[in-house]
């Protein structure tokens, strides 16, 4: 069996902090993978690591076969990981096509070509109406949006999401979701998705991960994670636990 | 509108000093050669600092590579100066990315101070170092031309006649420029830069490596501050590195592109067409006055650089132009 991400062992301090701890897990091709885990569980950074934003101190990270610990982000994005980013960083004073024409230029160096394929994600996404609009003038649901067109653009085989639904109204978030759906449906990409909100979480995963402190404490579907006491105890404290 | 805003002025930048010249007041038609010497620096460093974000203090540095390559080549193999500005271009993109690759590193201010580091070691390396004469300079060899196609070749042109050939030198090789970054502009590489410039890590996360484009920015800016040397050393008929090196080879550029509008491509050509001529102008109205040699036109350019920074900080090209010219336009019908 070769996963198509490997993260072995995996450990991050900063300082004195531990953010991650020996963190293993395996995405499979066109999987949705959960993770999930209280603030300051350690969410991002392992996301860091996995896109090159950061570099793991101990461990291996290996994607479709090779090893990209030690990778850049701009290299590690080439081999097909992309990523949204928790607090949006869209290019706010380019407008919205030309946001995703950038993603786009990592598989083509036509310009024409370029802005083909972004149209395409534009209409894909639900973007078109919005093309010549600055990405700052957007509101926080599009930028979101844009990201994930933009990251689609590079035409990756794994699509990062960090928080792509946090701070979106119920209707905001039911787009999402909608769109997380057509993603892995229509493009068939494996799908990690970093998210606060179980509603959220829950029905979109195949399989859950769980961090807590910067250590996994539960793996699996995600009907069994509800009802694992570690994970109840994480989120809601101690006293909420079974047995207590 | 943008098409017949850019014919007129084009016709303009064609016709204008031969009337001066006729008229004999060749001194304003030098004035016009160092508008569109400063136009073309300002578009130059617009790459850097404009599209690709990073603030560049220093890129005159390669205004004195072009102007001395070409001079050496010149002085000792008598060659071209066509042939200079190539060799000029390509010396100054090689040694631009040289110098500039440590430097990708640092952001913000700590880029542009790195930058001002390397023009402040290359003052005394120009000053001292004997290959080019030190702070003695290298005066260009002087012999007429033989012919106007010679003259055309060798940049030598007789008597009055140089200012106006110089004017439409250096315009060709502006609005050269101008079309080259042009495609830059609308090629992968300006996208880039623009993505560099609002998010770097956002930029890094799409597949940009940011070191390499900014590297790739920064050497196109040398590349035309190379050129624009070659022929002002040709111009002046020698290069001293005080003259060369002169910090205003930087700061009047930059501030036509922050006054003109930064980041867009005609932006320092409305700020260089602006702001030169009224350096150049008061220097001579006040050359004999009490006034003179006191820096004045540096106290206009900061109240002018202090209004546009108030009212209007993407700069004067970011007013409302096709609006004024549409309501000029309707009110003539």
């Amino acid at each position: 069996m070769t996963a198509l991400l490997e993260v072995d062992g995996c450990t991050k301090r900063f300082g004195g902090l531990v953010a991650n701890h020996d963190v293993t897990l395996a995405i499979e091709p066109g999987e949705i993978v959960g993770l999930i885990g209280p603030n300051g569980a350690g969410k991002t950074t392992l996301f860091n690591c996995i896109s090159g934003r950061l570099h793991a101190d101990e461990g291996r990270i290996r994607f479709a076969g090779a090893d990209i610990t030690r990778l850049g982000a701009d290299r590690i994005c080439h081999l097909g990981v992309a990523r949204t980013w928790q607090i949006v960083r869209a290019f706010g004073r380019m407008t919205v096509l030309d946001n995703v024409m950038c993603g786009a230029f990592g598989r083509t160096n036509r310009t024409s070509e370029a802005r083909v394929r972004a149209r395409r994600l534009l209409d894909f996404t639900g973007l078109a109406g919005h093309e010549p609009v600055l990405a700052a003038n957007l509101t926080l649901a599009d930028k979101k949006r844009l990201e994930i067109a933009r990251a689609l653009a590079t035409q990756p085989r794994l699509l990062l999401l960090d928080e792509a639904m946090s701070g979106l109204t119920p209707l905001e978030t039911a787009a999402a979701v909608d769109l997380v759906r057509r993603i892995h449906a229509e493009l068939g990409l494996a799908i990690c998705v970093v998210e606060h909100v179980m509603e959220v979480v829950m029905p979109l995963s195949h399989r859950v991960v769980v961090l807590d402190h910067g250590e996994k404490i539960a793996e699996g579907e995600p009907r069994d994670i509800v009802r694992n006491e570690l994970v109840i105890r994480a989120y809601l404290g101690d006293r909420y636990g079974a047995g207590r | 509108m943008p098409a017949l805003a850019l014919a007129a002025a084009a016709l303009i930048a064609l016709a204008l000093p031969i009337p001066l010249q006729v008229a004999g007041y060749s001194y304003f038609v030098t004035v016009a050669f160092l508008v569109i010497l400063n136009a073309m620096l300002g578009v130059g460093w617009n790459v850097i600092g404009g599209w690709a974000g990073q603030f560049d203090f220093g890129p005159n540095v390669f205004f004195a590579v072009g102007a001395y390559v070409a001079a050496l080549l010149a002085v000792h193999l008598a060659l071209s100066p066509w042939l200079g500005l190539v060799a000029g271009v390509g010396a100054a993109v090689v040694i631009c990315a040289v110098l500039t690759w440590p430097i990708t590193q640092l952001r913000g201010h700590y880029f542009a101070i790195a930058t001002v580091a390397i023009w402040m070691i290359a003052q005394p390396i120009g000053a001292t170092w004997e290959l080019i004469n030190g702070s003695r300079g290298l005066f260009l060899p002087l012999r007429p031309a033989t012919g106007p196609l010679d003259a055309v070749v060798s940049l030598r042109f007789p008597g009055r006649s140089k200012a106006l050939a110089f004017y439409y030198v250096i315009l060709v090789l502006f609005a050269v420029t101008l079309v080259l970054l042009r495609m830059v502009d609308r090629s992968k590489l300006g996208f880039y830069f623009r993505a560099i410039r609002d998010d770097q890590e956002g930029a890094e996360g799409i597949g940009i490596d940011s070191r390499l484009y900014k590297v790739i920015a920064r050497s196109i800016t040398a590349a035309v501050f190379a050129a624009a040397g070659v022929v002002y050393a040709f111009w002046a008929l020698a290069v001293f590195p005080e003259q060369v090196l002169d910090l205003n080879w930087s700061t009047f550029p930059m501030m036509a592109t922050v006054v003109g509008g930064i980041g867009s491509l005609w932006g320092p050509v409305v700020g260089a067409v602006l702001l030169i001529p009224i350096s150049q102008l008061m220097g001579a109205t006040l050359g004999a006055g009490p006034l003179a040699g006191r820096g004045i036109d540096l106290v206009v350019y900061g109240v002018i650089i202090m209004l546009v920074a108030a009212l209007r900080p993407n700069g004067l090209l970011s007013l409302p132009w096709r609006a004024w010219g549409r309501r000029l336009v309707g009110r003539r019908r």
